[in-house]
């Protein structure tokens, strides 16, 4: 089966012949780990400093489709993030107005991250890094809902500090299961 | 106990609606027996949103989609021609297609293999020998739904005795003219679709876009001052601005032109409207090139949804009285070029998707809406619709039932009107025209 827009890959790059150091490798497990520290306890203003000013947050909405006939790609896509560094903080300035009703009483989440592999790249300052997230999110009274995403990053190293400068989410839902993505994957 | 706790179910369904007092019982939104009438008397009686033309432009393409709780393919099949027909098979049951969208020459049951064609006929049958001549295959295809198209939206009818889809949209044309017709090229929908559940009753998304222009002051003040630099949404004169309803589907709106489009957050998109503004207002004059890109919102009967120049398109399929689909689509001009294109995309889907600025705000209400009516005496209530009560005028130029000042219950009520005359007809006969048509038999542009 070809790649297409709906799915990640295993490696579709060449692979570089030298492996990541495990130094590299804990550097940038501490680094998924710390942006799901900050996104459980909200800390979104904290999280934006982690990112690159030309980060590309990803999320393409998914179409069930038969496997002969898959969705071309388009960059005009439907995406439930297709978000550049100042639609992130547009979104983030939302929660600071102080009028964002339907975030106080606020959402309670824990972000789970696993699956995390490191791959160098022609670029000798970026990484690609493969991990598999889980969101469960319980909010008002009662209410559950756990997001599965498969995302694919690119980490950069700025003079000596990780940031996230790409990702990529693929999200297991066909039809989003629930009436709002008030959580970062 | 208290004999008023067991409340009959009226035997005239405009019981449910005080348009004079101006209330809504709340049980239409809860009830189960309600909602099973909804699917008799509505639903599979109405002309409903299949897919834009640019969704399906070859031969082969199709979609699926939900027409009430049935579900049905609607495919561009050969010489042009658009079919819609139940996504079921005649034999056991099963689904014929599980894709939502894609280019198929068949659609082939999985379970014994009949297959159908692009018309919906039943084209073959996995060993049909096997049957010894037992069937005519000519009387077993798809079930065919009657197919309208309106500059390019593509709607469809199982009831053979409904009007015309003209007639359905009667002086509505007026309106949807603005959002389909007011530049040459007409519309696209942009690829793709995102799809979620809101558990709430459909009602609640389809009155919201009718006429509610009330609640975005304040229940999307972040969401307006996120996407507009801290800019809070600038009340609107009610001077200036109207509720239009016309057989049950209505546009709420503003004249400046500009306020929905500046919820984007997308100054070149607001650049290219007014760009295009001296040309929209030769297609449809002066006053529709005022309206378009307003601050409005509209809803057509029973559950499409849309707000024009901000380019959201969708449909709120019922999934029982408590629960419902949202599906939304970003629309734009054909002409326009691609990175204007791209600026609506990224707008659309940044305040009208489930992780919106504005749209996410939406869907706690219209659970808390919906699910508090669990309540026995709760829903003994009812909810106050009386807004503008004493707002109808007649307007030179704006068709249909029109009142003064956006902020207004009269599309909402308009809407319940229709539902209610629609609930209570048996046949087409008994549903009273609420306005006298402008337009009848004469094209709107």
């Amino acid at each position: 089966m070809s790649a297409t827009a709906q799915t990640i890959t295993a490696n579709p790059h060449k692979t570089k012949p030298s492996k990541p150091s495990l130094e590299l490798i804990n550097d940038v497990q501490q680094f998924l780990y710390k942006e799901a520290r900050l996104q459980d306890g909200q800390a979104y203003r904290d999280w934006l400093t982690m990112l690159t000013d030309d980060i590309h947050y990803w999320m393409p909405a998914r179409e069930q489709r038969y496997r002969a006939s898959p969705m071309k790609p388009s960059p005009l896509h439907a995406a439930y993030y297709n978000d550049n560094y100042a639609n992130l903080e547009t979104r983030i300035s939302r929660t600071e107005t102080g009028t964002c009703w339907s975030e106080d009483p606020a959402t309670r989440s824990a972000h789970v991250i696993t699956n995390i592999e490191v791959e160098l790249t022609d670029h000798p300052n970026e990484y690609r890094v493969y991990s598999l997230i889980a969101v469960y999110r319980n909010m008002n009274e009662d209410e559950e809902h756990t997001l599965y995403g498969h995302r694919e990053d690119i980490l950069r190293n700025v003079e000596g500090q990780l940031k996230l400068a790409k990702r990529k989410i693929i999200i297991d839902q066909n039809i989003f299961l629930s009436k709002s993505l008030n959580v970062y994957l | 106990m208290d004999m008023r706790t067991k409340q009959p179910f009226p035997a005239d369904h405009h019981d449910y609606i005080n348009t004079n007092e101006g209330w809504v019982d709340r049980r239409i939104f809860w009830e189960e027996e309600i909602y099973q009438q909804e699917l008799e008397k509505i639903f599979a009686r109405s002309w409903h949103f299949i897919a834009h033309d640019s969704q399906i432009p070859n031969s082969g393409d199709f979609v699926t989609t939900y027409m009430g709780e049935d579900g049905v393919i609607g495919v561009r099949g050969k010489h042009d021609k658009v079919s819609v027909f139940l996504n079921s098979c005649p034999h056991r049951g099963n689904k014929v297609c599980f894709a939502d969208s894609g280019n198929a020459k068949r659609f082939t049951c999985n379970y014994h293999g009949w297959a159908f064609g692009m018309d919906g006929a039943l084209m073959g049958i996995h060993n049909e020998h096997i049957y010894e001549g037992a069937i005519d295959k000519s009387q077993w295809g798809l079930r065919q739904a009657r197919v309208e198209n309106y500059k390019g939206l593509v709607f469809a009818n199982f009831d053979s005795e409904a009007p015309d889809l003209e007639t359905w949209l009667g002086d509505y044309r007026w309106y949807l003219d603005m959002l389909l017709d007011n530049e040459e090229g007409g519309i696209e929908f942009l690829p793709g679709t995102i799809k979620s559940y809101i558990n709430a009753n459909w009602k609640f998304g389809v009155e919201n876009f009718i006429g509610d222009s009330l609640h975005a002051m304040w229940n999307h003040d972040s969401g307006a001052k996120a996407m507009m630099a801290g800019q809070a949404f600038p009340p609107a004169e009610q001077a200036g601005s109207y509720h239009g309803s016309a057989n049950g589907h209505g546009w709420e709106f503003a004249t400046d032109s500009v306020a929905d489009i500046a919820i984007l957050g997308q100054p070149e998109v607001i650049e290219y409207y007014d760009s295009i503004r001296p040309k929209m207002r030769e297609r449809l004059g002066e006053l529709r090139a005022k309206i378009f890109g307003s601050l409005a919102s509209a809803a057509m009967f029973p559950n499409i949804s849309f707000l024009p120049g901000l380019g959201t398109f969708r449909v709120w399929l019922p999934r029982g009285p408590r629960k419902m689909e949202l599906r939304i689509w970003t629309i734009v001009n054909k002409n326009m070029p691609d990175h204007i294109k791209q600026m609506i995309n990224k707008g659309t889907m940044l305040t009208f998707s489930p992780g919106g600025t504005l749209e996410m705000d939406d869907g706690e209400n219209w659970e808390g809406n919906t699910q508090t009516n669990k309540g026995l005496l709760t829903r003994q209530g009812k909810l106050h619709y009386g807004c503008g009560s004493s707002s109808r005028i007649d307007h030179p130029e704006i068709p249909g039932i029109v009142h003064q000042g956006q902020y207004n219950d009269a599309n909402q009520l308009a809407f319940y009107q229709r539902w209610a005359d629609l609930m209570n007809a048996d046949s087409w006969d008994d549903v009273p025209q609420r306005h006298e048509p402008r337009f009848a038999g004469k094209p709107t542009r």
